[in-house]
């Protein structure tokens, strides 16, 4: 049908209207002579229109209809009706304006609209005026082209009736029908996109139906991610309601979290009452580690509410976990010379040494820590006793000094991380210690074991709150530093009132305050809880300048701002607050509070901000720059496309920054790419570690270790036996290499840090938090991790999660099923069913997952009750399923 | 855990206890609560444990029981991993009683034990209707009966606490020397020969008061500053700065002290060598002792036996000589190291003949007849151009091997004594290479050869300074040699001519690790790299090796 020669691809636009005249006339001859007919008929055709005879026009215009709708459905070309046409738009034009007021007009109206398509200049939206002015009829039977173009100049007119206050109820009567017809043709992101223009995406709701409204959500959803405030909030919005509105519970769920609506999450539990699915709401939100409570609204059964809430509090998280390290066979313990691999270092590592280096074995303590976090045991603390040397197994414990005891004794809580019971009776045996440090550490350990675990009896309270008002300040500091990992985001109001009376006391001394600050934002994170946040404010107040210039006053900021974490506009009360401060703190709370709140929103307006402070070059040696730069990386870690972008930026600030600019980039880039080494951050950060600065060195080491946590990356292990052996004589450095080296074999490689989880989507506030608190604490390598706090690096406990995918039965018995696990693909907006991974391998699961991973089920034996294959899936039986024989 | 299983609040349901150990038919009533005390205080006196019973009675007889049926409740206690159903508490008596309860199903001391209640703990005196406590409830219990973790009597030492002396050992190696202008070729002989344990115990034997007389003044000043200088080496960290011996060294030998242009000349590191182990033979010899002991010859010498013979008169005469030293010629044909030494055993030399009446050409080829424990090979790079009247340097890359054989450079007798020694060396390398193939699936670090050789020489070192502690001794087993030996020491040369460059001391460690002495800056270097030094270019090139005999216990 379509005429060849006269080009593809112009389908859609109106452009070729003007330019092609002369073409036309000498393809004249070239026409075929059916062609020829055709056009001779439609010349006929708009004489007769211009007849005064009503029945004649009548006739030629109907017919005139029938040959432009029999064309239409090309998309290829122009259809040849309206190409024969154009040259008497202007006639039709002009005889139309002459016509009476009349059925005829309308149809004319019509016809015109349609012509206009093609015809009409940039800007004109003739089409849509004759629209209005036409019959009105079914807006499909133009075709498909005729209803996107019409959509477009809606939106046009929208802006321009907006700004002159015109009505639009026209308009949006016309909205109205193309929506319907967008989408009853798998055009949903042409609807939402009209709807947005337009502003009404209410009216969405209304037309989807179970075939199309997944693909709607998902075109809602990561649109949201490029949209400002509020309209992400709206898009969400709609999503939640359309999934409720199918019964798609877990998505539900999923954006209700992403709101953080606590209003969301219960309306998806009262709305389902499939215990199954449930359960399975459950286990997402103990991925997402918020605390919960379920109220018999939700559940009405005390057995079933408890099972559930069981869920929630993850009291089974341990199991799972020794459940996937026995699947994988990794439960041997590892040893730090395991992970060192000094053996493949020729020579040049450093000779076994004969005496203990404080440092190294404090470092040794903390490889062990996250190389065995959750496997209950480890070659170091839990050792039994060696009879042998004939000493107990606090023998590793004593070869760390004074404050290294703290973090040895912490890392019993890491070894036997969730695993609260006997965890909590391994550590026991240190609270009789009569060394202070042990009993700090013991504290320490207690917290981290609770961490994202809770436990009816709230043990971690318990034990804990005995030791807040302790004289000795390390043991202060291990009581609030373990309330505050075991309560991240648990809001609680006790260990409120029981740790901001130590903000305002004068005695207490600068780092027990600190600490104080940060685990009070550590467990009102993303609260906005102003009580907390005006006793922060105050003991911001009440530092002197000379104790703003210490290292851990850079906490109390970082505490504040974590009470707005992710809670954009909410912050700027507290902002402003902070405006009467002197210069320097106040620019140095300003980018804190601000980073914080606007921290995995992908807010490109605040990240270009972030850059405009870090683009000064400072005289009055103000510190504000570094959290600017992290500050960047945390609020551009929230898609994929800022990321990458940002990791551009981050290139020239290294190229152009200052120095305390040029130490901050790396361990930005670091949390931008957490668990998940990208090769191009993975080359920088290894030229960084060369750098002649040895603290953009050491954050460069640090940071190789973070973006390769728990991946057992090979070449990034490979890297930093080389650094360790390159920098075999610096004590410091070495120590960040050794750290480094723990934490690529996190877990065992059976962990991830990274905050995102259920497919990048959810963004775990607790996890982020203590990603964050560490990287500020990094800021200042030498006097914290380098000097006697070296304990902060336990606050990535907070971000650690297993990246596996468990599957298990209705009876939440691990099942073993085939799945494919592959690299996940976009498949936003586009048509039909497409693959969502590619290159997949097939394995049983429990399976680990990657960075950019996604899984699906290869059996039809069974139904997924989560749509995202991530952590704990519960499976069902497939009804239908037929055992092919 | 529910109100399912609620027990009957006065009738314990007896059947519900058969899965509770035997003790707890003590807990039932408020009148076995008594018992219980009664029963506890043996218990306690036998533990040895010292904590303070309220004295049950007295504060019973106090309380006044508002109801003489005191109310009981039923709750469940974890403990661990053990979960206790239906434990019961009167709530007439104070939680210490509930305690000891527990103390009986856990044998945790009731001191020792943390209940958790509600995010509190429960105190000992506490009030149950204030704790509030409700039937079926669940309690934690934290608390074991371990040992608590005392610090060890002595705590380890931490590197970073030793003074600064002590640090070296944990460097594995020893400090560099600085240059005090031109004094690379004393700093790496120094390096070289400080590599050499015996020799610096023996140094460290030689005392002030023990010149003796036949030796000057400044023969025994040298030896006093070496020894004083090697034990600075061991102790220091940092480099040192050997001024001592570099003045007494130029004192002794004023050709060290040449000056050019204003400062000290580049000297002939092997002049260094040779001159100081002469000064150390000279002064190590222990005239005192019945053995007449020479320390430098019974470490370094080499006894050679010569046959000269005259080609043109038939004449043959034999002669023994001692050095210090082996000499590697190098010529055109020479690419190894071992026909380098074959050829300088080689020479000829023209003397007078008596037969002849005149001088002739005598050829003169020498074996070795007796073996030192440490093989000192010279490559001879440096030599005299007659044409254009300079010292030239030979550039020809000589490849040596990290284990060196020397068995057929020995005299027939001498070969006959190693045979045997060299039969049981073979015999356990064999055993500890078999041994090695069983370990290597269990994580064997190295591969095999480097690591018997490593082993090897540390054995051998253990061997070698256990029999000079045991001199006097006669054991049944002797070291003997077996005329191979592993290379411990090379001084390099870099530089195109003898007058200029640079020398440098590579020497390998205790621990089996390759230090570069380049100056004040020791460098750690790879055992590959070693034979690499074999000269062909403008890198440096081993000049002197030393080589340390392995040795098998007969």
């Amino acid at each position: 049908m379509s005429d060849p020669k006269s080009g593809a691809g112009t389908s859609q636009t109106k452009a070729p209207a003007k330019d092609p005249k002369k073409k036309d006339e000498k393809k004249e001859e070239d026409l075929s002579e059916e062609d020829l007919a055709l056009k001779q008929q439609l010349e006929l055709y708009v004489e007769r229109v211009q007849d005064p005879d009503p029945r004649l026009q009548k006739v030629a215009l109907e017919s005139m209809r029938q040959e432009i709708r029999t064309s239409t459905s090309s998309m290829t070309s122009v259809p040849k009706p309206l190409k024969f046409l154009r040259p008497h738009y202007g006639t039709l034009k002009a005889f139309y304006e002459t016509m009476p007021e009349s059925d005829l007009k309308k149809y004319l109206a019509d016809i015109l609209s349609v012509l206009a398509l093609t015809m009409s200049a940039e800007g004109e939206r003739e089409s849509l005026k004759y629209r209005l002015l036409g019959s009105e009829g079914d807006i499909g039977s133009w075709g498909h082209e005729y209803v996107r173009n019409l959509a477009g100049e809606i939106a046009q007119e929208y802006m321009k009736r907006q700004s002159e206050e015109a009505p639009i109820e026209d308009l949006m009567e016309l909205v109205q029908q193309i929506v319907a017809f967008h989408m009853k043709h798998n055009a949903e992101p042409e609807a939402v996109d009209l709807l947005m223009e337009v502003e009404d995406l209410d009216l969405l709701v209304e037309h989807v139906d179970s075939t199309n409204f997944k693909r709607t959500c998902l075109y809602l959803k990561s649109s949201a991610r490029y949209l400002p405030g509020p309209d992400d909030m709206l898009h969400l919005d709609i999503g939640y309601t359309i999934y409720l509105k199918f019964e798609e519970f877990a998505y539900a769920l999923q954006i209700a979290l992403s709101l953080d609506n606590m209003q969301h999450v219960r309306q998806v539990f009262t709305s389902c009452d499939d215990m199954l699915r449930k359960k399975q709401f459950c286990y997402i939100l103990a991925r997402h580690g918020i605390t919960f409570e379920l109220d018999d609204e939700m559940v009405a059964d005390d057995d079933d509410r408890e099972a559930l809430q069981d869920i929630i509090n993850n009291t089974k998280l341990s199991e799972s976990y020794l459940t996937l390290a026995r699947d994988i066979e990794v439960m041997e313990p590892k040893s730090p010379e395991d992970i060192y691999k000094a053996h493949l270092l020729d020579g040049r590592a450093s000779a076994g040494a004969s005496v203990d280096s404080a440092r190294q074995n404090l470092a040794a303590t903390f490889v062990n820590a996250f190389v065995n976090a959750g496997f209950g045991q480890d070659k170091l603390m839990t050792a039994p006793a060696d009879p042998l040397s004939g000493g107990s197994s606090g023998n590793w414990l004593f070869k760390n000094k004074e404050h290294g005891k703290i973090s040895a004794a912490a890392s019993l809580g890491m070894i036997l991380l969730w695993d609260v019971d006997s965890g909590l009776a391994q550590i026991d045996k240190y609270f009789h210690s009569n060394d202070n440090h042990v009993i700090a550490g013991a504290l320490l350990g207690v917290g981290i074991v609770n961490c994202g675990v809770k436990n009816d009896c709230d043990p971690a309270l318990a034990l804990l709150s005995e030791y807040i008002g302790k004289e000795d300040s390390s043991i202060r500091i291990g009581a609030i530093l373990g309330l505050g990992i075991a309560y991240a985001g648990a809001q609680s109001e006790q260990i409120r009132s029981s740790l901001t009376p130590i903000l305002s006391d004068a005695k207490a001394p600068l780092d027990v305050i600190a600490f104080t600050a940060i685990s009070l934002g550590l467990v009102f994170v993303g609260s906005c809880n102003e009580e907390v946040a005006q006793a922060i404010i105050l003991a911001l107040m009440e530092r002197s300048e000379s104790e703003f210039g210490e290292p851990l006053t850079r906490l109390l900021p970082l505490g504040l701002g974590l009470l707005y974490l992710g809670k954009q506009e909410s912050v700027e009360a507290t902002a402003e607050v902070s405006k009467t401060f002197n210069e320097k703190k106040r620019k140095y709370c300003d980018i804190t509070l601000l980073s914080c709140a606007y921290a995995g929103t992908g807010n490109v307006l605040k990240v270009q901000n972030l850059l405009v402070h870090c683009a000064q070059h400072l005289e009055k040696g103000e510190t504000h720059q570094g959290p600017a730069v992290l500050g960047i990386a945390m609020v551009a870690m929230a898609e994929e496309l800022g990321l990458e972008m940002s990791i551009r930026s981050l290139e020239h600030l290294l190229q152009y920054g200052e120095q305390n600019i040029r130490r901050a980039v790396p361990l930005a880039l670091g949390l931008l790419c957490i668990s998940n080494p990208k090769v191009n951050v993975m080359d920088t950060l290894s030229r960084l570690s060369h750098d002649t600065d040895s603290e953009v060195a050491m954050a460069a080491v640090i940071s190789l270790g973070l973006i390769g946590a728990g991946t057992n990356n090979a070449r990034i292990a490979g890297m930093l036996r080389n650094l360790s052996s390159y920098y075999y004589k610096d004590a410091s450095l070495l120590f960040c290499v050794r750290i480094a080296q723990g934490l690529v074999h996190l877990g065992k490689g059976l962990l991830t840090l990274n905050p995102y989880h259920s497919d990048h989507v959810l963004l775990s506030p607790t996890a982020l938090a203590g990603l964050v608190t560490m990287l500020h604490a990094c800021l200042d390598m030498k006097a914290i991790i380098l000097g006697k706090y070296h304990y902060v690096l336990y606050f990535l406990v907070l971000a650690m999660q297993p990246r596996m995918l468990m599957t298990v039965d209705e009876n939440l018995k691990p099942l073993s099923v085939p799945v494919r696990v592959g690299q996940a693909v976009d498949v936003v907006g586009q048509a039909g069913r497409p693959k969502t991974i590619t290159g997949f391998q097939t394995h049983s699961t429990p399976v680990l997952l990657a960075a950019g991973d996604r899984a699906e089920l290869a059996t039809e034996k069974y139904i997924p009750l989560s749509p995202i294959l991530e952590g704990h899936v519960i499976l069902k039986e497939n009804p239908e399923y037929r055992e092919d024989s | 855990m529910s109100t399912r299983d609620k027990p009957n609040q006065q009738e314990p349901d007896s059947e519900r206890f058969s899965s509770i150990k035997t003790k707890n038919k003590y807990r039932n009533n408020y009148r076995k609560n008594k018992l219980l005390f009664l029963f506890f205080k043996p218990k306690e006196q036998k533990k040895n444990t010292h904590y303070k019973t309220p004295n049950p009675k007295s504060r019973i007889l106090s309380r006044s029981i508002p109801n003489s049926n005191p109310i009981m409740l039923t709750v469940i206690v974890k403990w661990q991993k053990e979960v206790f159903k239906a434990v019961e508490i009167d709530t007439s008596q104070p939680p210490y009683v509930f305690k000891c309860q527990l103390y009986d199903l856990t044998g945790v001391p009731p001191e020792r034990q943390k209940i958790m209640v509600k995010g509190g703990l429960l105190k000992d005196d506490a009030d149950w209707s204030t704790v509030g406590v409700k039937q079926g409830q669940k309690l934690m219990m934290m608390g074991t009966a371990d040992e608590v973790v005392k610090a060890p009597e002595k705590g380890p030492v931490f590197m970073e606490d030793l003074p600064e002396e002590e640090q070296v050992v944990s460097l594995g190696h020893s400090a560099g020397l600085f240059n005090l202008g031109n004094t690379c070729y004393m700093n790496s002989t120094v390096q070289c020969l400080h590599s050499v344990p015996e020799l610096k115990s023996a140094l460290v034997k030689y005392s002030h008061s023990g010149r003796s007389n036949d030796l000057d003044q400044t023969s025994h000043m040298l030896t006093v500053a070496t020894r004083d200088l090697f034990g600075e080496l061991d102790k220091s960290v940092k480099p040192v700065a050997p001024m001592q011996f570099w003045m007494v060294l130029r004192k002794k030998f004023p050709q060290f002290g040449q000056l050019h242009n204003g400062a000290f000349m580049q000297q002939d590191a092997e002049e260094c060598w040779t001159q100081l182990l002469y000064t150390l033979s000279q002064s190590l010899r222990s005239p005192g002792s019945s053995e007449n002991l020479d320390t430098v010859k019974d470490l370094f010498g080499i006894e050679l036996a010569s046959r000269i013979h005259c080609q043109e008169s038939g004449e043959e005469s034999s002669e023994t000589e001692s050095v210090y030293s082996l000499k590697c010629h190098i010529s055109h044909e020479v690419n190894h190291l071992h026909e380098g030494l074959k050829h300088g055993l080689k020479s000829e030399l023209e003397k007078a003949s008596p037969a002849l009446g005149r001088s002739a050409v005598y050829l003169k080829e020498s074996r070795i007849n007796g073996l030192p424990r440490y093989l000192t090979i010279q490559f001879v790079r440096f030599f005299w151009k007659r044409e254009s009247n300079q010292k030239a340097k030979i550039l020809r890359k000589v490849d040596y091997p990290l284990e060196l054989d020397v068995y057929d450079l020995c005299s027939d007798e001498l070969r006959k004594q190693l045979e045997g020694p060299r039969q049981v060396l073979r015999d356990e390398e064999g055993k500890r290479l078999g041994l090695k193939a069983n370990e290597k699936s269990s994580g064997s670090k190295d591969d095999d050869v480097k690591m018997t050789d490593a082993e090897g020489s540390s054995n051998a070192s253990g061997e070698s300074s256990v029999t000079i502690s045991q001199e006097g001794v006669p054991s049944d087993k002797e070291t003997r040699l077996t005329g191979i030996y592993g290379l411990v020491a090379v001084l390099t040369h870099k530089g195109r001519s003898a007058d200029s460059g640079h020398y440098v001391a590579w020497v390998k460690q205790e621990s089996g690790k390759w230090i570069e002495f380049d100056d004040d800056n020791p460098i750690p270097q790879r055992e590959e790299d070693i034979v690499k030094l074999s000269g062909g270019g403008d890198w440096h090139m081993a000049y002197i090796c030393i080589y340390k005999a392995r040795t098998v216990l007969m």
